[in-house]
C-alpha cells in the first residue's frame, strides 16, 4: 500500500504529496492525469478538452460497475425442463427415424458396405433434434448494405426447415442485429463520394503483403492518423481484424510468458494466445477482485514446473464485450497494472467509435490516459464501416510489431481503397472534414443508447452489460423462445440476433440489439412497442427490480 | 492424449450449424454445463419427480419404490455419463474428445473439482436413503450396493480414461 502512494507521488513530480490518495479510493481524477504528466511518460498529443456526456455531466474518472441481474430459481429450473423436453423428443425423433415410422431426410452413406461410418450419429444430435428445427431465424440472405434498414430475402420452408423454397419477395427491416455503430455502413454520402474519387488514384487492391510492395500511401496515412486519433505515438494497421489478433500476440509474449485474459474473449484472442505459447489464465468476467487474486497466485507460483519467475504479464481485455454488453472496468484495470508492474492489451472492437464522449473508445468514456495501456487494438470493421484492425502504441514497440507481425508479412495489405474510406471516416469523427457530422454522430448514438436501454429496462426486461454500452443483450433464458422472438419480429420488419447454447451458457439464452446512429427515434419506438407487447404474451418480463414510472425524454 | 491431466484445451470454434452471436470461449460447452447455475437444485429436484412418479403406483411397496428410485436413477447416470462417448454437436477442438464420456470431459479432465463431487456424492446419499427405507433387507440391499458400484467405480480417477475390456472404447 505505501509503495504504491510513493509510486503516484514520484510520477508526479511529488507535486500531489499532500493530497495523495489513499490506493482504495480509484475513481479520484488525480490518478491518471497529474497536470498533463502521468508516471513520467508526456501524452503525445494534447489532451482533449475535459470529457463531458452529452448531458453535460462530467465523465472523468466515473465509474459504474454493473452487476447483472439474477432471475428467480424457478425460471432456470423450467429451462433445465425444456432441455429435457428436447432431448427426449430428440431420441424419440431419432427412434422413428431409425425404424422407418418417420420418413428420414438426413445424408445417408451409400455403397459403403464394410466401412467404417464417417460421422457418429451423436455427434449430430443437437444439429439434427435441435438447430434445424429452429434455423430460419438465422443466417437469413440479405440483399442491400446493412445500415439502418436492412432488406432480407424471404424464405419458405415446406418441411420444417429441411429445405427452403425463395418466393422472390423481400422484407424491408429495422436493422438491430448490424454492427453499425454511428452509422456508417451506408453505399451513399460525401465519405463515399471521397472514396469513389480517390479509386482513380490508388489502385483498388494490392495482392501484397506489406513487407512487399503492399505499404501504399494511403495506409501509411491511415497510420498516422490513427495513431493521432487514439492519442498515443504510432500505430500499425492489417487488413482483418481476427487476423490482427491471431497473428500478432506471438510478438509480444512467448514460451515463459504469462497471459491473464478474461474468460469471455473473442476467438481470436484465445487463438492469437494459443499460438504464441504463453501460459494463458482466465479469470472470472470483468470480476477485477478476481483477476488480481489469479495474478498474485500466477506471480508466487511462477512458470509452470521450474517456477522461475515469469518473463512478462500481460492482461488481455476487451474495451466492450460483444455478447454481454459490459464495458471493462478500465481505472480499476490500470491500478491492478500500476501496482504489479504487468502490460494491459485492450481489444477495443466494439468500443472504438462507439463509446466516449469524442468516440475514441474506452480510454476516452473513462477520462484514462490512453498512453496507460500498453497496446491499444481495435477494428474498423464495428465503427468505421470498413475492415480491418490496427494495433496502437509506443513508437518501439509498433516498429517490433512491425518487423516481426506473421500479418505484415504473410498477409495481403488492407486496400487503398479500405483504408481511405477508413482515414474519411477518422477525419469526420474529429470534425477535421469541417462538418460536426462525426460529433453529432456521437452525440446521436448515445443518446439513443441511453434511450432504449432505460426504456426496455422501465418495461421490465432483464438487460445485460453497462448502461452506456450500445451492444444490448435482453435475456430470455428460454432456448425456444429465441427463435419465437426472431420470427415474430421478422413479420413485424424488425431484425435481430439471438443467441443460445451452446453459444453461451445453458441458462442465459438472449436476443441482442446493436443501436446505431443512424436510427431515428420512430425505429427505436416501433422496436420497443413491438418488445412490449410480445414481452407479454411471452412472458420475458423478468425483471423483479424497482423502476421508475417517469416518463423517459428522448 | 486425453488424459495428460487438466490442460485447459482452447481454440477456434467451428462456426457451421451453430447458433452464432459470436464464437465462443470454450471448445467444449460439455465440459462447463453442469457447472451452470441451480445444476444442484435441479437435479435434486429431478430425482424427487423420479421419485414421487414411482411412489404413485399403488402396488409397489415403499422398499420397492425406493430401491427402483435408485437403481433408475444410477443406470440412468451410468449411461449418460460413462456410456454415451463425444458430444451431441461437432466439438472445435477437431474431435479430441470424441472418445471420451461426459465424466472424463467435465472440467476438461481435472479431477475433484466441485462438480464431479457433487456427482459422486449424490448416489452414495441416495443409497443411504435407499438403505434405510428399505429397513436394511438383504436382497434390495445386495441390489442397491451392486448398482451403487457401477455408478461409483467409473468415477474413481484411477479409471479416467481407462476401457475395461476393450468395451466401448471406439
Amino acid at each position: 500500500m505505501r509503495s504504491n502512494t510513493q509510486h503516484m507521488t514520484n510520477g508526479c513530480n511529488g507535486r500531489a504529496t499532500s493530497g495523495a490518495p489513499e490506493v482504495g479510493v480509484h475513481h479520484h481524477k488525480h490518478e491518471y492525469e497529474c497536470q498533463g504528466v502521468t508516471n513520467g511518460h508526456v501524452r503525445h498529443s494534447s489532451p482533449p478538452p475535459a470529457p463531458v456526456t452529452p448531458n453535460g455531466q462530467s465523465c472523468v474518472g466515473r465509474r459504474h460497475v454493473h452487476v447483472n441481474e439474477e432471475v428467480p430459481f424457478h425460471i432456470i429450473l423450467i429451462c433445465y425442463l425444456s432441455y429435457v423436453v428436447l432431448i427426449l423428443f430428440g431420441y424419440m425423433r431419432d427412434l422413428m427415424r431409425k425404424t422407418g415410422l418417420e420418413r428420414n431426410t438426413n445424408a445417408v452413406e451409400r455403397d459403403r458396405e464394410g466401412y467404417v461410418q464417417l460421422y457418429q450419429s451423436f455427434e449430430s444430435f443437437y444439429t439434427r433434434n435441435i438447430y434445424r428445427r429452429i434455423r430460419d431465424a438465422w443466417n437469413m440472405p440479405i440483399a442491400s448494405v446493412p445500415g439502418a434498414r436492412i432488406t432480407i430475402i424471404d424464405r419458405l420452408t415446406p418441411d420444417y426447415n429441411n429445405t427452403f423454397s425463395y418466393p422472390g419477395t423481400k422484407t424491408e427491416a429495422i436493422n438491430m442485429g448490424s454492427y453499425n455503430y454511428l452509422g456508417f455502413a451506408e453505399n451513399t454520402g460525401p465519405i463515399i463520394e471521397n472514396v469513389n474519387n480517390t479509386i482513380d488514384q490508388y489502385i483498388v487492391g494490392v495482392g501484397t503483403t506489406r513487407h512487399e510492395l503492399g505499404t501504399t500511401e494511403a495506409i501509411s496515412q491511415l497510420e498516422t492518423l490513427t495513431a493521432r486519433y487514439l492519442g498515443v505515438e504510432s500505430s500499425v494497421v492489417f487488413g482483418m481484424g481476427f487476423g490482427t489478433n491471431a497473428t500478432n500476440i506471438h510478438t509480444i509474449v512467448g514460451k515463459g510468458c504469462l497471459v491473464l485474459s478474461d474468460e469471455l474473449n473473442h476467438a481470436s484472442l484465445i487463438l492469437g494466445c494459443r499460438l504464441s505459447r504463453a501460459t494463458v489464465r482466465t479469470f472470472r468476467h470483468n470480476d477485477m477482485r478476481d483477476l488480481e487474486r489469479k495474478l498474485r497466485e500466477q506471480l508466487v507460483l511462477g512458470q509452470p514446473r521450474t517456477h522461475r519467475e515469469w518473463k512478462k504479464v500481460i492482461i488481455i481485455v476487451e474495451g466492450i464485450y460483444s455478447m454481454e454488453g459490459s464495458i471493462i472496468d478500465l481505472p480499476e484495470l490500470i491500478r491492478i497494472k500500476k501496482k504489479y508492474k504487468c502490460y494491459v492489451y485492450l481489444d477495443e472492437a466494439h468500443s472504438i467509435g462507439a463509446i466516449g464522449p469524442h468516440g475514441r473508445g474506452v480510454c476516452d468514456y473513462y477520462g484514462c490516459d490512453p498512453n496507460d495501456i500498453d497496446i491499444l487494438m481495435g477494428t474498423f470493421t464495428k465503427s468505421f464501416g470498413a475492415a480491418g484492425g490496427y494495433l496502437a502504441g509506443k513508437k518501439s514497440l509498433i516498429d517490433h510489431i512491425r518487423v516481426h507481425s506473421y500479418g505484415d508479412a504473410y498477409a495481403c495489405a488492407m486496400a487503398p481503397l479500405v483504408a481511405t474510406q477508413i482515414s474519411s471516416v477518422m477525419t469526420t469523427l474529429m470534425g477535421e472534414d469541417g462538418t460536426n457530422q462525426g460529433q453529432q454522430r456521437i452525440k446521436q448514438l448515445a443518446r439513443n443508447t441511453r434511450y432504449f436501454r432505460r426504456k426496455l429496462n422501465q418495461l421490465g426486461f432483464i438487460l445485460y452489460g453497462n448502461d452506456d454500452s450500445p451492444v444490448v443483450p435482453l435475456m430470455l433464458y428460454f432456448l425456444p423462445k429465441i427463435p419465437a422472438v426472431i420470427r415474430m419480429a421478422y413479420k413485424e420488419g424488425i431484425g435481430f440476433i439471438g443467441a443460445g447454447f451452446p453459444a453461451t451458457s445453458l441458462t442465459t439464452g438472449r436476443v441482442r440489439f446493436c443501436i446505431s446512429a443512424s436510427h431515428t427515434r420512430e425505429m427505436l419506438d416501433k422496436s420497443i412497442e413491438f418488445m412490449d407487447e410480445i414481452g407479454d404474451k411471452l412472458e420475458i418480463k423478468y425483471s423483479a427490480r424497482r423502476r421508475s414510472k417517469s416518463e423517459i425524454i428522448y | 492424449m486425453c488424459c495428460r491431466g487438466g490442460r485447459r484445451a482452447m481454440g477456434v470454434v467451428l462456426v457451421w450449424g451453430m447458433m452464432l452471436g459470436g464464437t465462443p470461449a470454450q471448445v467444449n460447452p460439455n465440459s462447463l454445463w453442469l457447472n451452470s447455475r441451480g445444476m444442484w437444485l435441479s437435479y435434486a429436484c429431478g430425482v424427487l419427480v423420479l421419485h414421487l412418479a414411482l411412489l404413485s403406483f399403488p402396488f409397489l411397496s415403499v422398499a420397492t419404490v425406493w430401491t427402483l428410485t435408485n437403481v433408475i436413477h444410477n443406470l440412468v447416470m451410468f449411461v449418460f455419463l460413462h456410456v454415451l462417448k463425444g458430444t451431441p454437436w461437432e466439438s472445435g477442438d477437431q474431435g479430441k474428445v470424441r472418445k471420451l464420456t461426459h465424466w472424463e470431459q467435465i472440467d476438461d479432465g481435472i479431477q475433484f473439482t466441485s462438480t464431479r463431487k457433487f456427482l459422486t456424492v449424490v448416489p452414495i446419499i441416495l443409497f443411504f436413503l435407499t438403505s434405510f427405507y428399505t429397513k436394511y433387507d438383504s436382497f434390495h440391499f445386495v441390489v442397491n450396493f451392486i448398482a451403487l458400484l457401477l455408478v461409483l467405480l467409473p468415477k474413481l480417477p484411477q479409471f479416467h480414461c481407462v476401457r475395461l475390456f476393450g468395451i466401448n472404447k471406439y
